[in-house]
């Protein structure tokens, strides 16, 4: 197994606030990795760095072997890292194909899309379902909805790293179930490495093999998820206040 | 299957009855000045020049997203460029009006590359600026512009084809057909991948840069692209008129532009087209009253806008049934 993802002593802060302090991790090519940890640890502000939007205060991200911290979110999208937003992001007055469509035209802009465009559209779609709301505008869709369409509409730009960000969040468990096993397939079977921040603890110990925990910008633990389960540091930082008043 | 054999179905009506109306449409302004006065030919010229004007200005601002206030410098800029490049450098009609064009896009993308990256009001704000200061700059440039007494003796158009462009008529004819094939360009540039983009960036700037699309380059993009249609029209008008003043690019232009595009309803291309045709034509037949005109004006415009800010497009839509 290859390093698809190597993150080196990464730093962020925000005037004096430390939002992520020195972290080195790496993530293996076909991996699903979690990363949790309680509200403003630093989880979105690692993802906002990996795809360019922060640039870091100190450190360096490289990707496939090449260094990208640095580089604007769209050339980190052309090369292949793709990302869903913790607060939905949508093409609202698009509808949901048109929505999906402009995710395949965004790496290869034709002045119209090709046929085999629109194909890789009709198959995202089916794929994740969403062929019910097909000529529905996104505006018009539930925040879930929406959530699922900036999932499609990443996988339309064909990534072969996504970051997401709370994806779950809201979802029903019959929801998170379906959800699971969807991102499973992509897993598996699109052969996507996925990076997933969540707080819905069941859902990332089912889903990942293994887990970062961050606290105040820091990793404090790593594993797999029965091992971050049993650690003592994660639950007193992060369950700790739940044993307290259990 | 069924849903699609329909659809089919009715999009070949509708083609149909498309095709009958802008073939009226046509047959109508190619009459004009056969049938109707100098005056009213003026008039038309002045709504097919403010169409096109306020279908460009549509591609940043409707399409893309970002405000301007600057639309009518652009066309002052082509304008002027295009009757000195004649008056002073030799140049004939059929070069400037290309050369002053590409002139005005290039300028644009030069203001634009810096002053995009403003986000919001900032931006509306400066171009509201940038526009004052061309008008500053034409009005007191007098060496190269004659300033306030303005510019005459501009040739018009060199007939080609036989075709004589001198006349009223002849010069009707030529507005008209460019007009006609900017439009068509314009339609299909919105309708095309690159058009998609735009609207991407209007919809989530921050969404469209995480599947992966350009979007400073593609709001300069739009941004010239608008300019340069107000640079080509400017050069027209240069040449349909022969007299160019500085007050016709001042910022009631620019104004006007933006209240056309709003009544006729932003992001749909054939509403601002539409919405310049309406305002002209009212502000013409209000003329009987000057010092009225202008107060019955604004007020019908902020009912318009609190009625339906997406102007006449989102008021047709809605009785359609559409949506609310
Ligand atoms: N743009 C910003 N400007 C200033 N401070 C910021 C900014 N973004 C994040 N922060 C701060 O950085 C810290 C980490 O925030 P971040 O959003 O990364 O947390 P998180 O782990 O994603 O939390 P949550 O689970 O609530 O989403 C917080 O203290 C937050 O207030
Ligand atoms: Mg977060």
């Amino acid at each position: 197994m290859s390093t698809i993802l190597k993150v080196k002593n990464l730093r962020k802060e925000f005037g004096g606030v430390v939002a992520v302090d020195d972290n080195t991790f790496s993530v293996q090519q076909g991996e699903r990795l979690g990363i949790i940890g309680p509200n403003g640890a630093g989880k979105t502000t690692t993802f906002n760095m990996i795809a360019g939007y922060y640039k870091p205060t100190a450190g360096t991200i490289e990707y496939e072997g090449k260094r990208i911290s640095g580089l604007k979110p769209h050339r980190i999208s052309r090369m292949g890292i793709g990302r869903t937003f913790q607060i939905v992001r949508a093409f609202g007055e698009l509808s949901v194909f048109d929505h999906v469509l402009t995710g395949v035209l965004a790496h290869e802009l034709h002045f119209r899309p090709t046929p085999e465009q629109i194909e890789k559209a009709e198959q995202i779609l089916e794929l994740t379902k969403l062929n019910p709301f097909r000529d529905t505008l996104v505006k018009n869709l539930t925040i879930a909805s929406q959530r699922r369409i900036e999932l499609a509409t990443a996988l339309a730009t064909k990534p072969r790293l996504l970051l997401l960000d709370e994806l779950m969040a809201g979802l029903t468990f019959v929801e998170i179930d379906e959800t699971l096993e969807e991102l499973r397939k992509i897993n598996e079977e699109m052969g996507i490495t996925l990076i997933v921040v969540e707080h819905v603890m069941k859902a990332i110990m089912q889903l990942c093999q293994r887990i970062i925990v961050l606290n105040y910008g820091r990793i404090i633990a790593e594993g797999t998820p029965q091992e971050v389960a049993n650690n003592k540091t994660v639950i007193e930082a992060y369950l700790g206040e739940e044993e307290k008043y259990a | 299957m069924e849903k699609t054999t329909l659809a089919r179905g009715t999009s070949k009506t509708s083609l149909i009855r498309n095709g009958v109306i802008i073939a009226v449409i046509l047959a109508v302004f190619i009459v004009i000045p056969q049938v109707t006065s100098e005056y009213v030919t003026y008039v038309v010229v002045l709504a097919l020049i403010y169409a096109v004007l306020a279908g460009s200005y549509d591609i940043l601002t409707g399409y893309t997203g970002p405000l301007t206030f600057c639309h009518g410098a652009f066309y002052g800029i082509g304008a002027y460029t295009s009757a000195l490049l004649t008056l002073r450098a030799g140049f004939s009609f059929w070069l400037a009006l290309p050369v002053s064009g590409i002139t005005v896009f290039l300028f644009a993308a030069l203001i634009g590359y810096p002053a995009l990256r403003l986000r919001g009001h900032y931006f509306a704000v400066t171009t509201f600026f940038f526009g004052h200061f061309i008008y500053l700059v034409i009005l007191n440039s007098v060496k190269l512009t004659s300033g306030p007494m303005g510019l005459r003796g501009i040739k018009a158009p060199e007939s080609i084809l036989g075709l004589n462009f001198s006349t009223l008529q002849g010069s009707y004819y030529l507005i008209f057909v460019f007009s006609i094939i900017i439009v068509v360009l314009l339609y299909l540039l919105v309708k095309s991948g690159i058009g998609r983009v735009f609207v991407s960036i209007r919809e989530n700037e921050e969404l469209a840069e995480a599947i992966g699309i350009n979007t400073s380059f593609y709001k300069v993009l739009a941004f010239s692209i608008g300019a340069g249609v107000a640079g080509l029209m400017g050069s027209l008008f240069a040449h349909f008129f022969r007299l160019l003043h500085p007050t016709t690019f001042a910022w009631m232009t620019s104004e006007m532009v933006v209240i056309m595009a709003l009544v006729g309803g932003l992001g749909t291309l054939i509403g601002p087209i539409i919405g310049a045709g309406i305002v002209t034509l009212i502000l013409e037949l209000m003329r009987f009253a000057p010092e009225l005109r202008f107060i019955i004006w604004t007020v019908a415009l902020i009912a318009v806008l609190v009625i339906e800010p997406r102007g006449l497009m989102g008021l047709i839509r809605r009785v359609k049934g559409g949506e609310k």
